[in-house]
């Protein structure tokens, strides 16, 4: 009954903040794809720039105030794009991509400072999109990692098992890894089932205690 | 033909326990930098093993691209993992209590389980599976 006092009390002066919804998950998962997704559904305008190349994006990308109407249900979130984890990153595999010398090298300092950055906002979401991609095996030690730590966070997880559209996509073996957390198969890239992502950000997206 | 070799450590939960969360990383990451690789008879916390990352990401540079990590953790349940649960909350307690002090430097203790981190140049692969896992590398 407190509880519900102070939530009316902070809703109606204003200091309630929005949920702040981190996209997080390793390189290339898709993550920015569904970024954009989401706040072209709901804004009108995308988050930032894709690209095949890994670590394109490389500080955090924010996308306030994106209201998520669903089924006579309301969400008013911040969007967070993080940039991938990883727990290398080589300047020489940017060469593959036409990316070379001081250009690579800078690519990845500026992606080393992503990932330190997308850790330290872990103290600062209040639920998170573990976005993983379905035609790789999820037990890898960055999604194990990442799902231990918001675990010991408390904070709540969806997993986005992305990139379904593709045939080598088994999102039945990323439920199989983690059972014990709500899965959905989507595809950013070609809108698969995002209705069911909306149902499952309304269901358990809520703020950090 | 020159001979390629890599060297690999073994190091008891003992040792690691005996340090502090700081010390402890910087162990493993001066350890994996020079070229080790490193197996212990414990497993980093989820916490810790960000902080791994963190740091390793701190220290990438032209010859060194980083790290591999693989653990299998012990699964506990019952009485195991409650008195799991209750270290956690004293350690987390003590550690808070400490920055309190301006001591944050608070000792924690490994989960029960085996971890493998070795440097991402040598280390090309793991696959791993709920129990097991396994390596490959390249010299």
């Amino acid at each position: 009954m407190f509880e519900g006092f102070v939530d009316w009390f902070l809703r109606i002066f204003g200091s309630r903040r929005d949920i702040r919804l981190g996209i997080y998950g390793a390189t290339n998962a898709g993550k920015t794809t569904l970024a954009n997704k989401i706040s072209m559904d709901f804004t009108g305008e995308p988050v930032g720039k894709v690209s095949q190349i890994p670590h394109e994006t490389r500080v955090v990308q924010k996308k306030e105030k994106v209201e998520i109407k669903h089924n006579k249900k309301k969400i008013l979130i911040n969007l967070l794009d993080m940039p991938g984890l990883a727990t290398k990153i080589d300047y020489k595999e940017f060469y593959k991509y036409g990316i070379r010398g001081k250009a690579a090298k800078k690519r990845a300092k500026e992606a080393t400072d992503g990932v330190i950055e997308a850790i330290r906002w872990l103290s600062n979401v209040d639920t998170v999109l573990a976005v993983m991609d379905s035609t790789q095996d999820p037990l890898n030690q960055i999604n194990i990692t990442l799902l231990g730590n918001l675990e010991a966070r408390k904070i709540p997880v969806i997993i986005v098992a992305n990139k379904v559209d593709k045939k080598r996509a088994k999102p039945d073996a990323i439920r199989e890894a983690f059972p014990q957390y709500p899965v959905v198969g989507i595809s950013a890239l070609k809108g698969k089932n995002l209705n069911g992502l909306y149902d499952a950000i309304a269901k358990y997206a809520r703020r950090a205690k | 033909m020159k001979e390629k070799k890599f060297k690999m450590d073994f190091v008891s939960s003992e040792t690691l326990n005996e340090k502090s969360q700081d010390k402890r990383i910087g162990f493993i990451l001066s350890k994996v930098s020079d070229g080790s690789i490193l197996v212990t008879d414990g497993v980093l916390k989820p916490e810790e093993e960000m902080e791994l990352i963190k740091e390793t990401m701190r220290k990438v540079d032209d010859g060194f691209p980083g790290i591999e990590v693989c653990s299998l953790k012990r699964q506990t349940k019952g009485v195991q993992l409650f008195m799991e649960r209750v270290t956690d909350q004293t350690e987390r307690f003590q550690t808070f209590i400490g920055n309190l002090r301006g001591k944050p430097a608070v000792k924690t203790s490994l989960r029960t389980g085996l971890t493998l981190i070795g440097p991402a140049k040598i280390i090309k692969k793991i696959k791993k599976n709920p129990n097991s896992f396994s390596v490959l590398t390249e010299v």
